[in-house]
């Protein structure tokens, strides 16, 4: 970069100044970007360590003085109360959000090939169909989905709440997914057909790794959404022992509203499985897998 | 090995017609080489033997089967692709064996037919590199190492030398060719290089638009080619071809330029040129077959060179003539210059006519 600018910029300062100016424009932004999304957390974190009396403080103190880990020993506690509810909506959550990313997975894979691959009467009508969805706020469909599970019976279950976060996630996730079958040559396929392959062999053992990513990255999203989601589970769930995290920190934390080291704690807890996550899978991201598949 | 019969095969997309009543008859161990165009169905006409498109009508036969509607896996059938397809999560050795794995061969005879494969294609080095760590020629020996591990009824291979150098074109063409001599194997191959089905195929089958043109050995298609496409299509440089206009008189023909020479032809060619439905006649004449004079000789034509271009071994001259550019060729020790004056003697025993209406040759009884 900095031999580039050099190169243009002899003789011509004005040139220098302008190019300069984006970087360190561009820096300044992402420093900003940072800090924004930082800080936050990192308030979180510095609150979490407190005691309930520090926490209160004003003007408040920027370091713990004296750092504690009591929150988070209470909230991983099996045998007090607050302990017991935190494991168990924490449970809760995982179970939702797995069920819900599984679903996904097994679902848009077969339908975002279908799209990419397939000709069928009506396939841009669904393909579109199924986008129209996020057109609205999710908020539209609380009551209308509400009477539909009341119907059919699954209203305090956690099935509600999965089949839910299907019909919110699956759209983005086909989209995302067919944009990688269509990146991956059909003559792969082909060949692998006249290697002695079926269609679906030919789908698991060639198609399906090359699509790695793509199926890395909707696996996430959904896990993300479902773990992150509040309203539906607000609405859907009233039994205390069924509350997903997100309602369940906010519930039980309502009665004790002082205890803001408990909540940072226990939304700090919350963030970890995401982190992991993200940590763990990243470097799927980063490789173009068809790389030498084809003549370009 | 079998033979291939293709009967009648019309493939369309939607009102466009790819591939138009094609019949094909390729002998048990014959290398047929399908060539034309880019566009005019080569490709298409593979996918359909392979499987990999369904006919819109006609039948293909391998053996004496029928296998319009088998699978691609029960063709029994090996295919080179023309963007090489290499499975990129695999390594080369994995790329090789991949056909043997699914066809459930023993381990330790896998390991034999890819390792004999690899020394074939001398790429034993790099049994262990990912298709992006190869040059493009490296992948495109992959590609057809692919398809020669097996043993299959029919190798299609589609352009597999478009992308090597000079050097390793003719080396890999005769690496194909002795495979075909030793295995005896039945081979479609694709290729818009003309001289390439010259060299190799036993027989040739010419396509423009989706039409099967012509269908002969490279001799025959060489010597009568069966109408304008073809005879300009198949040779380098392409066969001259003059619009002229014939006249008939006393047991003769003239062929007559509107730049006002005339040509009287040979009996037999008179013969040819009074089968014509139209006055309007195409001679055509390879270079090799035209004299190049440097002063009036009877039954020459005047002509003017108008490019020069030495290749060392030959020199080509173009030169105008009733509008069209003949080509000649000369021994490199005769000079000419643009836009010297010359004459051009035709090799009636050699030259080609064509119904400039129908576009198809002249022949004699
Ligand atoms: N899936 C398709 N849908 C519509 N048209 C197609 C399709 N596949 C091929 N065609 C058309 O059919 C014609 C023949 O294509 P084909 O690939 O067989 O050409 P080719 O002879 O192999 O050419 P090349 O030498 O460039 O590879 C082309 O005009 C192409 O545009
Ligand atoms: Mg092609």
């Amino acid at each position: 970069m900095s031999t580039v600018s050099e190169t243009i910029s002899r003789g011509q300062p004005a040139r220098r100044l302008r190019i300069d100016g984006w970087r360190w424009g561009g820096r300044a932004f992402l420093v900003f970007m940072l800090l924004y999304t930082a800080l936050p957390m990192i308030w979180m974190l510095l609150t979490s360590i407190k005691s309930g009396f520090a926490a209160m403080q004003f003007p408040p103190q920027w370091w713990p003085d004296q750092p504690t880990l009591a929150s988070y020993q209470k909230l991983l506690d099996p045998q007090n109360s607050v302990g017991q509810d935190f494991l168990r909506f924490f449970w809760n959550s995982l179970i939702v959000s797995t069920a819900t990313t599984i679903l996904s997975v097994i679902v848009a894979v077969p339908a975002a090939y279908a799209f990419s691959r397939f000709t069928f009467p009506g396939r841009n009508f669904l393909f579109f169909a199924v986008l129209l969805r996020n057109m609205f706020p999710a908020v539209i469909f609380l009551v209308p989905l509400f009477i539909l599970m009341r119907a059919i019976g699954l209203v305090n279950t956690h099935g509600s709440l999965v089949l839910t976060y299907l019909t919110f996630g699956l759209p983005l996730a086909i989209w995302l997914l067919k944009g990688f079958y269509d990146n991956i040559p059909v003559q792969l396929e082909q060949a692998a057909r006249i290697d002695g392959a079926t269609r679906f062999q030919a789908f698991i053992l060639i198609v399906m790794p090359l699509s790695a990513p793509g199926i890395i990255a909707t696996a996430i999203y959904s896990f993300i959404g479902a773990w992150n989601e509040y309203i539906y589970a607000y609405t859907f769930l009233s039994k205390n022992e069924q509350l997903t995290l997100p309602v369940g920190i906010q519930r039980f934390f309502s009665e004790n509203t002082t205890d803001f080291p408990g909540l940072m704690a226990a939304s700090f807890m919350m963030s970890v499985p995401v982190v992991v996550l993200f940590l763990l899978l990243q470097r799927y991201f980063v490789r173009a897998l068809t790389e030498g598949a084809v003549k370009h | 090995m079998a033979h291939v019969v293709l009967k009648d095969l019309v493939k369309t997309y939607g009102s466009f017609k790819a591939v138009n009543e094609v019949s094909l008859t390729i002998n048990d161990g014959e290398f047929v080489a399908l060539v034309g165009p880019s566009g005019c169905g080569k490709t298409t006409t593979l996918n359909l033997v392979a499987g990999l498109t369904s006919a819109t009508s006609g039948d293909i036969f391998i053996g004496d089967r029928v296998v319009n509607d088998l699978d691609p896996k029960d063709r029994d059938i090996a295919m080179v692709f023309q963007n090489y397809a290499l499975y990129p999560q695999k390594s080369v050795y994995m790329n090789l064996a991949f056909p043997l794995q699914m066809r459930k061969l023993p381990k330790g005879e896998i390991d034999r037919k890819v390792r004999e494969a690899a020394r074939v294609l001398d790429m034993t080095q790099l049994l262990e590199r990912k298709p992006r760590e190869l040059s493009g020629g490296q992948q495109q020996r992959v590609a057809l190492g692919r398809a020669l591990v097996r043993d299959p009824a029919v190798f299609l291979m589609d352009e597999p030398l478009s992308n090597l150098d000079a050097k390793l074109r003719v080396q890999m063409r005769s690496e194909i060719k002795r495979f075909h001599q030793d295995l005896k194997a039945t081979i479609i191959y694709v290729t818009h290089d003309q001289l390439e089905a010259v060299t190799m195929a036993d027989r040739m089958a010419v396509m423009n638009g989706g039409y099967l043109q012509q269908y002969d050995s490279p001799a025959q298609v060489f010597a009568h080619p069966a109408n304008m496409f073809v005879a300009s299509f198949v040779g380098s440089p392409a066969m001259s071809l003059i619009p002229l206009e014939a006249s008939m008189g006393n047991g003769g023909a003239v062929l007559t330029s509107a730049e006002g020479w005339s040509l009287e032809l040979s009996p037999r060619n008179a013969q040819k040129v009074a089968r014509a439905t139209t006055k309007k006649v195409v001679l055509g004449a390879r270079h090799s077959t035209i004299k190049l004079h440097k002063s009036a000789v009877p039954g020459a034509i005047p002509a003017k060179a108008y490019t020069v271009e030495p290749t060392g071994d030959v020199t080509f001259v173009q030169a105008l003539l009733s509008g069209a550019i003949v080509n000649i060729s000369v021994s490199p020790n005769i000079a000419v210059t643009p836009d010297e004056q010359i004459w051009l003697e035709f090799d009636q025993e050699r030259m080609h006519l064509f119904d400039s209406e129908t576009e198809m040759a002249l022949e004699a009884n």
